[in-house]
């Protein structure tokens, strides 16, 4: 079967399961198995069983339940209502305000995690109750979680720069540091979204408070302290050498139920709600993990992606162009796999036309997260798009048409990224030598 | 025709991965195309830690794996990563010879065909100061990615952490680990130049990649092919080999580019390593019982 | 009674995926506390303890496979699960309860599909004595039986919500889906 008309079946049949509302992780697994029975009939139960053991097995993962785990713990402790009355004098004059929280809690908690999935669980269970009880349009409070949740991948450390670096022996260190402005420019242009749109939707904003009293400024910075604290000892812990950043995750959730114990904000029932709530979520996020799998290893087999990206590859484009032909293809691919995947299943093919065409490799590595970071949230196969369904009850298309103003920002910041590589190469070429 | 999925677990840049893509070439240039290996590199399609069994379940045909990865089946598997056993090419060679059949009949044993192995370059450590008496490393947090690592680390009254390799950059610049031993193919393409400063050449070890077959799938494939395989796994070897002690001194030369220092072991140094390689190799005999000590012989008799 | 021992069963797995996830907690952050003893040690001229706890990485991964899957039934019946309903929403009450029990049932054979060909892993380990690569040599079998055991779980409770819907009664997930679509943010 040509590849052709392999790629039209499997789409076909993602969409009919996805529609008529089968689980998002037993879609992928059946997708992957059709395909696997179209391309290497008999081998797909063995491969199911070796792809979803190797993808869960994994000390790098423990961090997701350890963070969800510990956003449970201040959502229901009432920690994160204390962080949104902290920080609501401080944003009082800030168009948008508050909902600058979300973007600014992602880029903190994505300097501590790496996975987007993650970030978005995390951030999203404190803020967007908050921010919906006190008024805040729904639609803006969803797009900008997903928009910013993909921080996670972006601001070191990364899971993404990880696998990449591993996959095309690029120093990690300097992927890093590459990806720290980067991550701050978009979390600028997506500061700069959410003022505009405030600005032109007063009507859709909460009114805003009256100027609080001195008295009201010094309650709403001691209601800050513990969270603050928090938010030092997980960052702290690695800075210090410590801790690893998975390990930092533990050190969230100890913290998170000392602070909330001792201010007797937690009690047993709400304790044990808040594990079981974290095992849900994880849950949901790890068998989808373990569909995703099986579909990437069943892609490997049918190497759709492969024969796609060399199909670029013979195009013979000039620099700009092969970015912006890769662009759509990632964008593409990026509907239907995770962004991980195809970028697992394909570096091998387009990292030598990637540097044939004189692109430096720690810029694509930037570039190429930003593409993936799209992959989060784009329908129907969209990881924060799943979280925030789970978070929030919406439907996954409802979120991705909330979350469509920053995927649009984030294609946008591939295209400054292209005229201004320095953003990306200017830290790892000025803090280390050659 | 054949179309063979290969998994394997490095990147494309690193030699091992060149040197089969040779092999694959080799392959389908002898056999006319009947037998087209397609190589998944980098773990693509499986992950390092499940190429092995992947392979022995006939999920691919064909993989390659760093062999002391199954220290823990079989003692026979760890052989090359007895600290300064085997720490030139001609010794490493030697122990290879010595050991090739044992290895090739533990794998017999699951159904697998030992094609060809190939040494990376000696393993030296990395550090952030220079050391030259070995008191200077007590104290230090340092990396262990397997049993020999942190018995090694404990030896030297260093503190064996576990540090995954994405974290390893992460974990020097914090000042969770202060040292490492790797080759100087990974200190270049890690750029190790980074997070550390001192690179002393010990050379202490050279571990193999092996890469071997499922015997059924073999075994299905015509003489011709099965020998045209055979030919080209034994070219591959001696490539292998070539390129790794080619590897060596390049590579070295490449971290004193980027800005570290390099300096051979001190004698005091040097002592001191030989002292643990010795209680190391004692350890593993016990582990080995008579295969190992046959194996040992052999290849001290050489 | 048959659906006391049920409910029993899921509520046990959920527990036993918390639990794991406690162990998690609790192993790493006496990693870390060894580790920072160890340093307050070498600030105090004393020599380290080297306290670690070996092969953590591996019971990490295991510990996450434990509390990944055995959730799986409460997860399911919680309605944690994503999925789109955009379908359901469009057509009534009559198809939504036929195009439920289709994806009950073709979720029960994707279960089942999973639970068997992960039992058939770990059989495969068990008989070629397979094990972990770490410095503690733990038989890949055990963690393999008790992620077997959650995609077993899961199949039983996809064939429970199934029989609930052909009954004509509404499936737990339904309820909790109903539930929280009404108290959504
Ligand atoms: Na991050
Ligand atoms: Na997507």
């Amino acid at each position: 079967m040509d590849i052709l008309t392999l790629s039209i079946i499997l789409v076909i049949v993602l969409f009919g399961l996805l529609l008529s509302g089968l689980w998002v992780g037993f879609s992928l697994m059946a997708v992957a198995l059709v395909a696997m029975e179209l391309t290497r009939p008999g081998l797909a139960g063995a491969v199911f069983a070796t792809k979803v053991w190797g993808s869960l097995n994994i000390w790098d993962l423990t961090a997701l339940p350890m963070f969800i785990w510990m956003g449970e713990i201040l959502f229901r402790s009432r920690l994160s209502s204390d962080l949104f009355r902290g920080l609501a004098p401080f944003t009082r004059r800030l168009p948008g305000g508050l909902l600058h929280a979300n973007i600014l809690g992602c880029a903190l908690f994505a300097a501590v995690s790496g996975s987007s999935a993650a970030t978005t669980a995390t951030v999203g269970r404190m803020s967007l109750p908050e921010l919906k009880a006190r008024g805040y349009d729904p639609q803006l409070a969803i797009g900008t979680l997903a928009g910013a949740g993909t921080f996670g991948f972006l601001i070191p450390p990364s899971i993404i720069l990880i696998v990449y670096g591993a996959a095309t022996e690029q120093s990690i260190a300097r992927l890093f540091l590459a990806g720290v402005l980067p991550g701050l420019m978009l979390a600028a242009l997506f500061a700069g979204y959410v003022m505009i749109w405030a600005l032109m939707n007063r009507d859709r904003m909460p009114a805003p408070a009256p100027a609080p009293s001195w008295a009201e400024r010094w309650d709403a910075i001691r209601a800050l302290g513990p969270t603050v604290a928090l938010i030092v000892a997980v960052i702290g812990s690695i800075y210090a050498g410590l801790a690893s950043p998975t390990e930092a995750a533990v050190i969230g959730v100890v913290g998170a139920l000392l602070i909330s114990g001792l201010s007797g904000g937690l009690d047993m029932a709400s304790a044990k709600d808040s594990i079981t709530g974290a095992a849900i979520t994880t849950c949901m996020i790890a068998f989808i993990l373990a569909g995703a799998s099986f579909l990437t290893v069943a892609m490997g087999y049918t190497s759709i992606p492969r024969q796609l990206a060399a199909w670029i590859g013979d195009q013979g484009y000039s620099q700009f162009a092969l970015l912006a032909a890769l662009l759509v293809f990632f964008i593409v691919l990026g509907f239907f796999l995770d962004g991980i995947s195809i970028v697992v299943l394909t570096t091998s093919v387009i990292l030598p036309m990637v540097m044939a065409a004189g692109i430096d490799p720690i810029w694509f590595g930037v570039f190429l997260v930003l593409v993936v970071e799209m992959s989060q949230i784009t329908p129907p196969v969209g990881f924060n798009l799943f979280v925030l369904q789970s978070i929030t009850g919406r439907g996954i298309f409802q979120i991705a048409r909330m979350a469509l103003p920053f995927f649009l920002i984030l294609v946008l910041a591939t295209a400054i990224l292209s005229i201004f590589p320095e953003i990306a190469l200017w830290l790892p070429n000025t803090m280390l030598n050659r | 025709q054949t179309a063979w999925d290969m998994p394997t677990p490095y990147g494309d840049s690193v030699f091992h991965t060149q040197n089969i893509m040779t092999f694959a070439d080799d392959v389908r240039d002898a056999t006319d195309g009947s037998v087209d290996i397609t190589v998944h590199s980098a773990g693509s399609l499986f992950a390092h830690g499940q190429i092995k069994d992947s392979v022995r379940r006939g999920l691919a045909p064909m993989g390659e794996i760093l062999m002391s990865q199954l220290v823990n089946e079989n003692p026979i598997f760890g052989a090359d990563s007895i600290p300064f056993l085997a720490a030139s090419y001609d010794d490493a060679s030697a122990l290879w010879d010595a050991s090739r059949e044992d290895v090739a009949g533990a794998l017999a044993e699951q159904g697998l065909t030992l094609l060809f192995s190939v040494p990376w370059p000696g393993q030296s450590l990395y550090l952030r100061e220079a050391v030259t008496d070995p008191a200077q490393l007590q104290g230090m947090s340092f990396r262990a990615y397997n049993s020999a690592t942190e018995r090694m680390a404990q030896l030297l009254d260093m503190v064996p952490t576990q540090v995954e390799a994405g974290d390893i950059p992460t974990a020097f610049s914090t000042g969770r680990i202060s040292g490492m031993i790797t080759s100087p193919s990974t200190g270049v393409s890690s750029q190790a130049w980074d997070y550390t400063s001192h690179y002393i050449d010990t050379q202490a070890w050279l571990p193999k990649n092996m890469v071997f077959v499922n015997s059924a799938a073999l075994a299905a494939l015509s003489e011709d092919e099965q020998a045209a395989i055979m030919a080209a796994a034994e070219a591959a070897e001696a490539r292998g080999w070539d390129m790794s002690a080619a590897e060596t001194a390049e590579k070295i030369a490449g971290l004193e580019e980027g800005g570290m220092t390099v300096m051979q072991p001190s004698d005091a140094l040097s002592a001191k390593l030989a002292e643990v390689g010795e209680v190391m190799l004692d350890e593993w005999l016990a582990q080995a019982g008579d295969a190992g000590a046959a194996m040992i012989a052999r290849y001290q008799g050489e | 009674m048959l659906r006391r021992v049920l409910d029993r069963l899921y509520a046990t797995a959920l527990g036993a995926a918390c639990l794991a996830m406690i162990a998690i907690a609790g192993l790493v952050f006496l990693q870390i506390i060894g580790r920072i003893i160890d340093r307050v040690l070498i600030l105090s001229g004393v020599d380290p303890l080297g306290l670690a706890i070996p092969s953590l990485s591996d019971f990490g991964g295991f510990l996450f496979v434990a509390a990944a899957t055995l959730a799986l039934p409460a997860t399911l019946r919680a309605a944690g699960h994503v999925r789109v309903t955009l379908a359901l929403a469009l057509f009534g009450p009559r198809v939504g309860g036929v195009l439920t029990v289709a994806v009950l049932a073709i979720a029960l054979a994707l279960a089942g599909f999973a639970a068997w060909h992960s039992g058939a892993q770990m059989w495969d380990s068990l008989s070629f004595n397979t094990v972990s690569f770490g410095m503690v040599k733990v038989p890949l079998w055990i963690p393999q039986a008790v992620m077997t055991m959650g995609f077993a779980l899961l199949a039983l409770a996809v064939l429970d919500e199934l029989l609930t819907a052909l009954r004509g009664a509404t499936p737990a997930f339904r309820l909790a889906e109903a539930k929280r679509s009404e108290g959504g943010h």
